[in-house]
């Protein structure tokens, strides 16, 4: 019997395939002084979607692949609507990850792997909230729907 | 007819009394360990804790008032979380008393709740950067080491520490 909650991995890297997309979208409309802020959260996301299918290869699974296209829960025309998708795409990422925190068995492998996925999508939701001007910029439970 | 009476409340004394024994059964069968401390005790007075520290040092200073509120807001809503899973698995004393957040703090995780804000401002901010981390690595601990919707609580924790420590001012 596997260790590996393939379901909640593959629900996981699905996120990470539209994060990387909707990031591809809206960062055409951020505002120059994000720019920083984007590439540190696309390297991550591609590189979170990169580790996550050799996850799941290593664990005999085929990983899910990336949809042809996406539609964002609203149209991307400016700063604010590019702002208001990248903390969609951090909040899903989070949520996606704590599932798999809850359904990975204790210990440093996966587990750790996927608190750290939730962390650092919890701590870039709050940097997009922070520039949206979005007061308190923090969420008291990142990932619980 | 009056001699009736105290049979009844034999007989309903008995039921009674075998049905808190039936209970009795029923709580001492469940999982937890009733000798230990529910691992979740020391994370909820560390959020009571972190909450009065924050609102301390929110209302002695202005310049950190809106990032140490934010922050005690959170940890309220941490401790009120962390004390609804502690009653789940453990209904009755522990859970009361582990809920009773006014009776003097003798536990080392709670000295805070006691603590009034550092009048200095770069102290103060000091001290809300490192309660801020310890939070977080202490929840960050228990969400690798717990299991399933514990960790994953924890884990939502730790995230929601780490965001603050980075828009600290």
């Amino acid at each position: 019997m596997t260790q590996v909650p393939l379901d909640a991995l593959q629900a996981a890297l699905a996120t990470e395939h539209a994060a990387v997309w909707a990031y591809g979208l809206a960062g055409a409309f951020l505002p120059e002084a994000l720019a920083g802020q984007l590439s540190q959260a696309v390297a991550a996301h591609q590189a979170r979607r990169d580790a996550t299918e050799r996850a799941l290869i290593d664990a005999g699974a085929v990983p899910v692949q990336a949809e042809p296209g996406y539609v964002p829960p609203d149209p991307v025309t400016d700063a604010a609507s590019a702002l208001r998708l990248v903390i969609t795409v951090e909040t899903d990422a989070a949520a996606a990850w704590r599932s798999v925190v809850g359904r990975s068995p204790a210990g440093p492998g996966l587990r750790a792997a996927a608190l750290d996925a939730l962390t650092r999508a919890a701590v870039q939701a709050t940097h997009w909230r922070a520039a949206a001007g979005t007061t308190p910029s923090t969420v008291p439970f990142p990932g619980a729907l | 007819m009056s001699g009736l009476h105290p049979s009844r409340r034999r007989v309903l004394a008995a039921l009674l009394a075998g049905g808190s024994a039936v209970l009795a059964g029923c709580t001492t069968s469940t999982p937890a360990v009733p000798e230990r401390p529910d691992p979740l005790e020391a994370p909820a007075r560390r959020a009571d804790a972190d909450a009065a520290l924050g609102n301390a040092i929110a209302q002695t200073h202005a310049s950190l008032a809106a990032a140490a509120r934010a922050f005690a807001a959170d940890r309220t809503a941490h401790a009120t979380a962390l004390r609804a899973e502690l009653r789940r698995v453990r209904p009755g004393p522990a859970a009361n008393s582990a809920a009773s957040t006014s009776s003097p703090p003798s536990s080392p995780a709670s000295p805070a709740a006691l603590v009034p804000a550092d009048p200095d401002l770069a102290g103060a901010r000091a001290a809300l950067a490192t309660t801020v981390r310890g939070a977080q690595d202490e929840a960050a601990g228990l969400a690798i080491t717990l299991p399933g919707y514990r960790a994953a609580l924890l884990a939502s924790v730790a995230a929601c520490c780490a965001s603050h420590a980075v828009v600290l001012p």
